[in-house]
């Protein structure tokens, strides 16, 4: 794929609600985001930022509304549907989501090899993802004798190791120092130049800040309404 | 970073990375499959040997059965032709009869000798022969062995002793007797099953709890759900086939020991051959063992 047949997906939600019927995390929540924009979602913990990503990720499905990613609706598909959405977006979590007992290597090669029947030199590029984010001398050591950063990254290259057309990345500079943060925002911006969709949930000032781009806020949801007894 | 090119050719390649990913799976758990295929094993040896002995017993009822529907009206040895011949006309005339004809002593002989269960009645000597010379019956209906028992007992030409080969009431308990048979062979068999199924969804249950996290983030990243039960799918099966295959042994060392064993110190429970009951029962516990450990494996529940 060159990069501008790998275009990235577009972002479509309309007048979504999530969580329960008294006690909704949003409620009516509608925006586009365009095939290879760069966005980030900002709001205060518990705003629902990261319930957003999960939605983006069809790991959760709205109470009410549209979301549609790369033209699939995620509002319809039933869980064992979600593969496929999976298999376009890339998603960097925010406890990094690795398995202890693989090595770094085998942390990136294991969904690409499971996850994309179709990917033939899967070792070459999870050995190539992991050169880009700067672990080239790390792929035999397993996630525990990594750092937070370092973990971090192999997350990030596992996400990005299959050139996702969209990709989620969960406050991927939380765990990390200063410098760290820089590479890892250079790596999105790098991928975002390839072509792929990046929405990216944070509340790093230095990094809105030192990379700027369009954000979406979210707000606090309102309090749960309780019924008089 | 290189763009990924998509290849035409990767169902071999994607076959390897699933079968070395479930190689992988069963071999982090090999202490805990073998365990399994043990428990497993035994309960389906157990099984199997106990439904061998019901299957042998219960072929030997539906003979007796089969042959019951032969009514016998025995001869006394100093019958004449005459009163012979007028009985057999007076049998034929009864409703529900299909038919009658001679049996000879040394026809009768001759069936004792290819017997199982009355072979060891017979001697060497062939003027020695118990077996009477009788009239036998074919019967359309049962109930019309209660005529033909009157009429044999009050005619001449039939034994004092034992006029008839049985009575009604017999045919009746043998009838109930060979129902029961049937129902406990197939409760044993069911039983055995849902044991067996309890112990491998134990095992598969345990298997998804080792492995949730993993499964997790298979999931997360967007692997197809049937590659991921795949792994426990194939433990499971490896479990029944394992399993079947303790059975099956146990079940030809009994087929092959202890059952002729049974047959020389028990004349009167003649089991008869295992060889062909052997192979029905290990075919049936190989195929219910795969279907079940197999179903059970397909419902347990993946996150979403």
């Amino acid at each position: 794929m060159s990069p501008s047949s790998r275009a990235g997906g577009a972002v479509v939600l309309r007048d979504v609600t999530v969580g329960y019927p008294n006690n909704p995390v949003f409620t009516g929540l509608s925006f586009d985001i365009a095939p290879g924009q760069f966005v980030y979602i900002v709001g205060p913990s518990g705003s629902g930022k990261s319930t957003l990503l999960k939605l983006l990720h069809g790991s959760l499905r709205p109470e009410h509304g549209v979301v549609v990613v790369d033209g699939l609706p995620l509002h319809q598909m039933r869980s064992w549907q979600t593969a496929e959405v999976r298999r376009r977006v890339g998603c960097v979590f925010q406890d990094f989501e690795l398995l202890p007992h693989l090595t770094a290597f085998e942390n990136v090669l294991l969904p690409l090899q499971l996850a994309h029947p179709r990917i033939r030199r899967s070792r070459e590029y999870a050995m190539e993802a992991l050169e880009v984010v700067g672990l080239s001398d790390k792929v035999d050591e397993i996630p525990g004798r990594l750092s937070g950063g370092q973990q971090q990254r192999v997350a990030i290259a596992r996400a990005i190791a299959h050139q996702p057309r969209v990709l989620l990345a969960d406050e991927p500079t939380g765990n990390v120092d200063s410098p760290t943060s820089a590479e890892i925002m250079e790596l999105f911006a790098d991928l975002n130049g390839m072509g792929s969709t990046v929405i990216m949930a944070t509340h790093d000032e230095w990094v809105l800040a030192s990379f700027p781009a369009p954000t979406l806020s979210i707000e606090l949801p309102p309090p749960p309404v309780r019924k008089a007894s | 970073m290189t763009n990924i090119v998509a290849s035409s050719g990767w169902i071999p390649t994607y076959s390897a990375s699933v079968a070395a990913y479930c190689w992988r799976c069963w071999r982090a758990r090999a202490l805990v499959w073998a365990g399994t295929v043990a428990a497993v094993g035994a309960i389906l040896a157990l099984a199997a040997n106990a439904e061998l002995f019901v299957f042998l017993a219960q072929r030997g009822l539906s003979a007796q059965m089969q042959s019951a529907s032969e009514f016998q009206v025995f001869l006394a040895d100093g019958a004449q032709p005459d009163q012979v011949a007028a009985l057999q006309q007076q049998i034929g005339g009864v409703p529900g009869v299909r038919g009658t004809r001679i049996r000879s002593k040394n026809e009768a002989l001759g069936i004792a000798k290819r017997s199982a269960s009355l072979s060891g009645l017979v001697t060497g000597d062939s003027s020695d022969n118990p077996f009477p010379a009788s009239i036998v019956v074919t019967l359309g209906d049962p109930a019309a062995a209660d005529r033909i028992a009157a009429l044999a007992g009050s005619s001449p030409a039939s034994d004092r002793q034992v006029p008839t080969s049985y009575t009604p009431s017999e045919a009746r308990r043998l009838s109930t007797a060979l129902s029961l048979a049937q129902a406990v062979l197939v409760g044993i068999g069911l039983a055995a099953l849902a044991v067996a199924c309890l112990v491998g969804l134990a095992l598969v249950r345990g298997e998804l709890r080792a492995r949730r996290a993993e499964l997790r983030i298979l999931v997360l990243v967007g692997t197809p759900r049937p590659v991921i039960r795949l792994p426990v799918l194939v433990e499971a099966v490896s479990v029944a086939l394992c399993g079947t295959a303790i059975a099956t042994v146990s079940l030809l060392l009994v087929g092959v020991r202890v059952v002729p064993a049974v047959n020389a110190a028990l004349p009167f429970l003649q089991l008869g051959s295992a060889v062909q009951a052997t192979t029905v029962i290990a075919l049936a516990t190989l195929v219910s063992s795969v279907l079940a450990l197999g179903a059970c494996s397909l419902m347990v529940r993946l996150p979403r």
